[in-house]
């Protein structure tokens, strides 16, 4: 038997068109998600867009600010040049690749570690529910950046460190909505269904429970994305975010620290700015979401 | 989800109506509003009364002169037989008195010693005390506590790990005392040491009774002084609060006061400075020089320290793997990467201030050797190393290197880190930098000779002798030979020294050692620290090479 | 099962987590391979890295070490701290007013002014003021805390000279010492100081409690009951506080035990902004220098507060709704 009979109704084409209408209606979410598009276009293509190589240096035109012209190449710095003669622009553009890319894989290593937790916890009960609970437990004993510090400090520096402590930092919040779901879906008749029609566990698991309780891991995924971003650039500012040769957003908030008191005011606007408005982007969305998935608030909004 | 229970339970609970319930929640919220009025009336009324209550007492009060003083780091330890931090040596110096002091200019002056004479075997220095120095506590300090602040250290029982114990009293070779009467003591060493005096010179004399009465833990926080101040208050992680030793008879800084801030982050520093709040800061950015001279109630003073900024090539066996690692096995190799960094334009760009160039390992106030720095010369770069036998590959790479650096241990060091990287890419030798955290990496690597195969360091000598500059390497197998730099024709040099006592001669040695180390390319040499200091305006104060906080 | 029963189990979870994170921690910072080289001068000889080795105890077996430890938390002695010298549970309580003073305050902020705010759009729910303040909320979990902070320093301390930049006046430390009076007479020169701080740290929470206060009312004024109180005639401000309110506040209760491990978090960043002498600098630093006995006394006071804090959430929770039956 497929596996598509074995999920309740809401069918994807219902959805989508009230997703349409949602979103057209309202402003705020669609403004949200064309600036995303935008970012994800500028992570894609940026760089063979980019004026300049984000890691040339040139010691000459350092602390250039936005619009200054170098005089040897004539090149316009449209938004100024760091600390090292860096072109800001070009380190802009791909900077959005790396810091997207951490916020998206960090999500999805926590978002799949902490589904599949929570639903095993969630499906089988008994052991499974407590040990996972309790490791749950633990980990939320630990303020979040002092877990993400010991980390980084001990596996050193790297960007696939950084994902994996950023994703490991929140895989019980995935696990928990992930568990409560689970464990309402379990009892339902559907379920019972599927075992009549002899699917193992794991096959009610992905292609039953999953599809029904995705909504509300994709909302809190959203919002994740958001706190990731943000948490990388607090975890630069301690120093540990990425390599200095890789080019963040984070990492060039957190090099502008020192540059704010002498005026350069251009190497924290930019990447500050665009920080905020991916993050704002992701809370919108996610809000919106939130308020289209939940059945119960359709008739409030 | 089944939608009607939810709603159902929760529409139970809505209709719960207990009256505790109620009353629990209007006075939480009385209370929530209280706390906010309180807080807004106290906030009102200290925004002011701090203000009345500073002029009140300025009005009534004769004003203390206070010295405020920004550091970037706590210090370590108040214990004198435990500090070891170089930031915390200002401290100690001030609390404690020494038998000679170094001056500004890198000449050794007496201080609680008047004279002192070397033995005519050249293993012992007997110093006459000055009379009249007192403990804290008014107590005499005499031959057997200068003896104790020897001994205490060196106590194998106590097992301490700081600057005296870890460095100078084994540099010195240290054997013992010998109190001949109370105003005379000798220091006693295994041999002849030409820098005995200026070694003997870092080692800060505290009183015998105080101490034995405390346990070492109770001392690193609790400081008996016998120097120009006393302290009154050590707010870890927040502030050292000093005021006037008046057991100290000798003459002592105008300051009634002195308190150390500690502020880690450089803008806040900056800010405070600039506020009014503090008068010397140490570590100013370099990029926050122009804020500061243009601010109006502040300037920034630089100094060319005794620090000297290197990157090591790592001669140890495990670097040969590679053909980079192979590649600065040669010394011609070494010599050509000298000659494609444009030190002065990094210290230009990136430190802005023009920085003392590097040539041989002695601070240049001493340098007599004549060695000049080698000059940006890429092309002479490129020709060494096709010479050499590394021409260009195809992608335009002779060999790959690694270049580790520490963050944030000294000045924009990871920037100084990169731009040597792009200085070495365009020559052909591509270069990636690793920034490390330099307490719990970095320093690991560099102690296990690990680091590399090339390591951006600093490296601290002395403004008082070029010798001192030399001893980070005593002997190939020296602990502080992180480069495993191994040439038997400079080591033969130290053998030199020790055979003959007379200055001329050993300067002879020193310079042939120098030159061994230039032509082999030992070190790729950087430039002397320029320590930048920001002062208020109301004062004028000078720092010094040797970074340490003298107020005088 | 009985109140007391719950107790108990929650209990002793939290007794379990306690032990868990000291595990976890141990274990995480031994990762990172021999710490000895940290605590040795730079000349170091090789017999003096393997006497500080032993005297350290570096030279056990883990579980030996973790064990070690183990029997000292039973006892209260946590070891000394490598860089202190000092009882490592000592220096950390000797910080720990500081960051609780930062935490609180953080978090009175966050709730009297998020609740309100939060209240406020949800009744003016669907008009400007509505969507300003959402607006504002999502700006406020949209900043860089560490910028936010160097901004605060920069414009309010420096440029405009509103309040002091940076330092610290001890209001807890006299208080938990039992001299109210020297807690009374700082107060005045302690919350200038107090301000930029807390403010930097509570911005995120205040954005989401103020969110989630919005949605909380907006889902609770949806419900039967609430437009049965309307058909009752009783008054819009009646039915608001007595009936939806008292329910809104419980999932911000639920939250407010999160909030605070939350705010725990960013005391790391803001203490090194605004110099700020707490337990958040104190642990990264130890952390840098592989200190174990004080990361593990500060982690574990982290924690202990963390499931206090929960389980009197959990209580307050049970106390106000008995029928809710905890998971």
């Amino acid at each position: 038997m497929s596996a598509a009979a074995v999920t309740p109704p809401i069918g994807a084409f219902t959805a989508g068109r009230r997703a349409r209408r949602s979103l057209l209606r309202a402003k705020w979410p669609l403004l949200a998600l064309a600036l995303l598009l935008l970012i994800t276009a500028a992570a894609l293509f940026g760089p063979s867009v980019a004026p300049v190589d984000p890691n040339r240096q040139n010691l000459i035109a350092r602390l250039q600010p936005p619009l200054a012209v170098d005089r040897r190449s004539h090149r316009v710095y449209w938004m100024g040049t760091d600390a090292l003669g860096r072109d800001v622009s070009s380190r802009l553009l791909y900077g959005a690749r790396i810091s997207l890319a951490v916020g998206l894989v960090a999500v999805l290593v926590g978002g799949l570690l902490g589904t599949t937790l929570g639903m095993l916890a969630g499906y089988f009960g008994g052991t499974v529910d407590a040990g996972v609970s309790m490791v749950a437990d633990v980990q939320l004993g630990f303020p979040f950046i002092l877990l993400a510090i010991m980390f980084l400090l001990v596996l050193g520096p790297g960007v696939v460190n950084l994902i994996l402590a950023l994703g490991i930092g929140q895989w019980v919040t995935y696990a928990r909505i992930a568990r409560g779901q689970t464990v309402a879906q379990r009892e339902k008749e559907y379920v019972e269904a599927a075992r009549a029609l002899g699917l193992g566990h794991g096959g009610i698991l992905v292609s039953g429970i999953l599809p029904n309780i995705l909504a509300p891991l994709i909302v809190i995924a959203s919002f994740n994305v958001a706190s990731v971003i943000l948490a990388e650039a607090a975890l630069s500012f301690l120093g540990l975010g990425v390599p200095p040769t890789v080019p963040s957003w984070g990492g060039m908030l957190a090099e502008s620290r020192d540059e704010l008191l002498a005026g350069h005011w251009w190497l924290a606007l930019f990447p500050g700015t665009a920080i905020m408005l991916t993050v704002l982007s992701f809370n919108i969305l996610g809000d919106w979401l939130r308020d289209f998935l939940d059945p119960r608030l359709v008739a409030v909004t | 989800m089944n939608l009607l229970t939810d709603c159902e339970r929760r529409g139970i609970r809505g209709r719960m109506r207990s009256n505790l319930k109620e009353r629990v929640r209007d006075v939480a919220l009385l209370m929530a509003l209280a706390c906010v009025a309180c807080a807004a009336t106290c906030f009102a009324t200290g925004a002011t009364g701090a203000t009345g209550a500073t002029a009140a007492s300025a009005a009534t009060a004769t004003p203390r002169r206070v010295m405020r003083i920004g550091i970037a780091v706590d210090a370590d330890s108040l214990d004198p037989a435990e500090t070891d931090a170089q930031d915390t040596q200002s401290i100690a110096h001030l609390l404690w008195g020494t038998l000679y002091k170094a001056s500004s200019d890198g000449k050794l002056d007496p201080y609680f010693a008047v004279s002192a004479k070397l033995s005519d075997d050249g293993r012992a220095y007997t110093f006459k005390l000055r009379p009249g120095l007192k403990c804290e506590n008014g107590a005499p300090l005499t031959a057997r506590d200068v003896a104790y602040s020897f001994d205490h250290p060196a106590d194998p029982k106590l097992k301490f790990t700081g600057h005296a114990a870890g460095f100078v009293l084994p540099a010195l070779r240290y054997t013992g005392t010998r109190i001949d009467d109370p105003l005379d003591v000798t220091i006693q060493f295994a041999a002849y040491n030409p820098i005995a005096l200026g070694l003997i010179a870092e080692m800060l004399i505290f009183c015998r009774a105080p101490y034995e009465a405390m346990t070492p833990e109770f001392a690193a926080s609790h400081a008996s002084a016998t120097g120009p101040y006393r302290l009154v208050e050590w707010r870890r992680d927040d502030r050292i609060v000093l005021e006037r030793n008046k057991s100290y008879g000798l003459p002592a800084p105008p300051y009634d006061d002195v308190v150390f801030r500690v502020i880690p982050e450089a803008s806040t520093r900056t800010a405070e400075l600039l506020a009014g709040n503090i008068d010397i800061m140490s570590g100013v950015v370099a990029d926050q020089i122009d804020a500061i001279n243009h601010s109006g109630t502040a300037k920034v003073e630089s100094v060319a320290s005794i620090r000297r900024i290197y990157v090591g090539f790592n001669q140890k066996a495990k670097f040969s793997d590679t053909p980079g690692g192979r590649a600065i096995k040669d010394p011609r190799v070494r010599r050509a990467l000298q000659f494609a960094i444009d030190v002065p334009t990094l210290c230009d760009a990136l430190l802005r201030t023009p920085c003392a160039r590097m040539a041989t390992m002695i601070f240049p106030p001493n340098d007599k050797t004549g060695i000049r720095a080698d000059p940006y010369d890429p092309d002479r770069a490129e020709q060494l190393l096709d010479q050499a036998g590394y021409k260009r590959g195809a992608d335009g790479v002779r060999f790959a290197l690694t270049l580790q650096t520490p963050r944030g241990r000294y000045p924009n060091d990871v920037n100084i880190a990169l731009a040597i990287a792009q200085y070495l890419g365009d020559i052909g030798v591509k270069t990636q930098v690793d920034a490390l955290d330099f307490a719990s990496v970095f320093v690991p690597l560099v102690r296990k000779h690990d680091a590399g195969p090339l390591f951006l360091m600093g490296s601290s000598g002395a403004s008082w002798s070029a010798l001192y500059d030399l001893a980070d390497f005593p002997a190939a197998d020296g602990g502080a030979n992180y480069t495993d730099f191994a040439d038997p024709e400079f080591f033969a040099g130290w053998q030199q020294i020790e055979q003959t006592h007379d200055p001329a001669e050993q300067a002879k040695a020193v310079r042939a050692m120098m030159n061994v180390f230039h032509e082999r390319g030992t070190w790729l040499n950087l430039y002397f620290l320029p320590d930048l200091y920001g002062v208020s305006n109301k004062i004028s104060w000078q720092p010094r090479a040797d970074e340490l906080i003298v107020l005088d | 099962m009985g109140l007391t029963g719950l107790l108990a189990k929650r209990l002793l979870r939290s007794v379990v987590v306690v032990v868990g994170v000291t595990i976890v921690t141990f274990a995480t910072l031994h990762l990172g391979g021999d710490p000895t080289y940290l605590y040795v001068g730079e000349h170091a000889s090789a017999e003096e890295i393997a006497a500080t080795r032993v005297k350290l105890g570096f030279d056990q077996p883990l579980t030996t070490q973790y064990l070690r430890f183990a029997h000292g938390l039973a006892h209260g002695d946590l070891g000394d701290s490598l860089t202190f010298h000092e009882p490592a549970l000592g220096v950390v309580l000797e910080r720990f007013p500081a960051t609780l003073e930062l935490t609180l305050t953080a978090l009175s902020l966050a709730l009297a002014i998020g609740v309100p705010l939060g209240v406020f759009a949800a009744l003016h729910r669907g008009r400007p003021l509505d969507g300003g303040i959402m607006l504002l909320a999502l700006l406020g979990q949209s900043v860089p805390s560490f910028w936010l902070g160097i901004m605060l320093v920069l414009f309010v301390g420096l440029a405009w000279h509103w309040l002091p930049i940076s330092g610290r006046v001890p209001l807890l430390d006299p208080l938990f010492a039992g001299d109210w009076r020297t807690a009374w007479t700082n107060l005045p020169q302690a919350l200038p100081f107090l301000v930029m701080p807390s403010v930097t740290i509570a911005v995120f929470s205040l954005a989401r409690t103020a969110r989630l206060v919005r949605s909380s009312l907006l889902e609770v004024l949806s419900q039967d009951y609430v437009r049965t109180a309307r058909a009752k005639g009783l008054s819009e401000r009646r039915v608001i506080v007595h009936h939806a309110l008292r329910n809104a506040w419980l999932p911000v209760l639920t939250m407010l035990g999160l909030e605070f491990g939350f705010l725990l978090s960013g005391v790391v960043v803001v203490e090194t902004v605004f110099s700020w002498p707490g337990v958040g600098r104190l642990v990264f630093n130890a952390i840098n220098h592989r200190d174990i006995p004080l990361v593990e006394a500060a982690v574990i006071v982290f924690s202990l507060l963390f499931v206090s804090v929960n389980l009197l959430v959990d209580l307050l929770y049970l106390r106000l709704d008995p029928r809710i039956r905890l998971a």
